[in-house]
């Protein structure tokens, strides 16, 4: 069901309501490799159900009583359809819109916040209940990989919220890594550099929608919370959290809080741990975080995300693309459309227009460089389905002169955990490729460029038909 | 670090691949693992191995193999 006004959007009411693309075998499964392995067995074969592991088995060899629900977001068209979206093709411009008009939270009482149900304090606040997984071949141990961490900046009291990995080192410590680049970090070192520990709190497993309005990528200091309510329609659900009151906020209908500190400049090694880009990051000296406090619903689910599969590309893919529509429309009103494919990891955009203006397109694709993330931006006319990238290379093989069409620029900002990097170097090089068609040169001309083959309408309908009903399945594919 | 256990990529012309990435070796497992260039400027870091979870420093290292 989209979000609308009288919905009290969580995780088990969004599995419930989508209960027909759940997968949930019956056998118990390890939380050591082997839900990953699930997962990528999935993706190999093309199927991305959302997948809910009642039995996970810890390293320990103990069942978790905490189900694990992994692959949540693995398929652009639930994730659409999670926030109210018919096609995936269209969510860059409805998610530019709607987060764009935030909508303040709501505050509850502890009472009626459901994660607040059970409160572990003291010894009782125990990480390793949590069925964390280790997840990839040279990751050191269990990670919490959806934990989403929130903090403050200490100069305004705004919060800021990001997907920062933690890996479990005993029942109340873990180390944090929140990327240099991150405003999460921005705060922790504010707070570091007044002498003072860092207050996070980490919260775990939302409906998608707040998942979604939650990754929105705003300036420093801006609100996620309100962010979140622009996309989903309504005010989110907040209420103050145990150990810092109103100072953070976390989601009522979350279903699991870890709150504490990160330790002023005390750092550990962490990693190396299979990151986004398909490698393995490496080792890095990262904050210790001493937890204070666990709550949770009664019947908690815990959610993973897959680190560098589809079901973590996605949510933030879908993201970038709203960010990166923003950001180029304001200089190119022909844009239409952008699509960064999980194939580029987080590192490709396409960009899609119709009759642009002189220079429009260069505009377009220096802007969108701009954008820290990207390495590579494509632009293409709107004949071509920038989801199908058989239609992308389509548009490259014959539609661009590479001398003419494409431009490097060097020393921009960028993810240094890309492996093509130059060691050492802190900037990247990156690409823009113009893969569009001259416009027509006079009003009611055709285009100076040859048509594109096709056959009629009525011709493919009748192909069609004749296959219709056939047995394909001994036929090749390749 | 002592210098003895650090061997450095050697760098080459600006369109030659060299790699961007330090290895280190556990002392207790041999088993190598990667570093980012942070860490190995944190001496009083200690580095985990992740095949045997021995922490040790890094002049405990056998070898270091050092990428920039």
């Amino acid at each position: 069901m989209p979000p609308g006004e009288a919905d009290i959007l969580d995780l088990r009411s969004y599995l419930a309501a989508e209960k027909t693309s759940v997968f949930r075998p019956s056998q118990p499964v390890s939380t050591v490799h082997e839900i990953t392995a699930l997962q990528y067995t999935l993706e190999k074969q093309g199927r991305r159900p959302i997948v809910v592991i009642e039995k996970p088995v810890l390293a320990n060899g103990k069942t978790s009583e905490i189900a694990v629900v992994c692959n949540l977001t693995a398929s652009r068209a639930l994730v659409a359809k999670a926030l109210g979206i018919n096609d995936h093709r269209s969510a860059a411009p409805i998610y530019a819109k709607k987060t764009g008009n935030p909508i303040a939270p709501k505050v509850l009482s502890a009472k009626d916040a459901p994660v607040q149900e059970i409160v572990l304090e003291g010894d009782k606040a125990d990480l390793t209940l949590i069925p964390a997984l280790k997840q990839h071949s040279y990751d050191p141990g269990a990670y919490l990989t959806a934990a989403h961490a929130t903090t403050y900046d200490p100069d305004t009291g705004v919060d800021n919220t990001a997907i920062q990995r933690c890996w479990v080192k005993g029942k109340a410590r873990m180390s944090y890594y929140p990327y240099p680049a991150s405003h999460n970090n921005r705060n922790l070192r504010k707070f570091w550099a007044k002498g003072q520990d860092c207050p996070v709190v980490f919260w775990i497993g939302h409906h998608p929608a707040v998942l979604m309005g939650t990754q929105a990528k705003l300036g420093y200091p801006e609100s996620h919370w309100s962010a979140c309510g622009g996309l989903i329609g309504q005010p989110l659900r907040v209420v103050p959290s145990r150990t810092f009151g109103d100072k953070i906020m976390v989601p009522a209908d979350a279903e699991i809080v870890i709150e504490g500190y990160a330790l002023k400049d005390q750092l550990e090694a962490d990693g190396p741990f299979g990151e986004y880009t398909g490698y393995s990051g490496p080792q890095v000296a990262a904050p210790v975080f001493q937890v204070t406090c666990i709550t949770m619903r009664k019947n908690a689910l815990y959610h993973d995300y897959g680190s560098g599969l589809t079901d973590m590309l996605v949510p933030d893919n879908m993201a970038m693309e709203g960010k990166v529509y923003s950001l180029v429309k304001a200089v190119a009103p022909s844009l239409t459309n952008v699509h960064v494919p999980a194939q580029g990891r987080r590192f490709h955009a396409y960009m899609q227009f119709s009759k642009p203006g002189p220079g429009e397109v260069r505009d377009a694709l220096t802007a969108a460089l701009a954008y820290r993330r990207l390495k590579m931006v494509i632009a293409v006319d709107d004949d071509i389905d920038m989801f199908d990238d058989s239609e992308m290379m389509f548009a490259l093989a014959t539609r661009v002169q590479w001398s003419r069409d494409s431009f490097t620029i060097d020393g921009l900002s960028g993810s240094l955990l890309d492996p093509s990097t130059v060691a050492g170097a802190k900037t990247l090089s990156k690409i823009a490729i113009d893969a569009t068609f001259p416009l027509p040169p006079f009003p009611g001309a055709p285009s100076p460029v040859p048509p594109r083959s096709k056959v009629p309408e009525a011709a493919m309908t009748a192909a069609e038909r004749l296959l219709n009903g056939t047995d394909m399945s001994e036929w090749p594919t390749l | 670090m002592t210098k003895s256990n650090i061997q450095s990529i050697p760098v080459g012309a600006p369109w030659e691949k060299t790699g961007n990435t330090s290895w280190t070796q556990c002392p207790k497992c041999n088993g190598w693992f990667h570093v980012g260039p942070e860490i190995l400027k944190r001496p009083e870091v200690k580095l985990h191995c992740p095949h045997c979870s021995t922490d040790f420093a890094q002049d405990e290292a056998p070898r270091i193999i050092k990428a920039g």
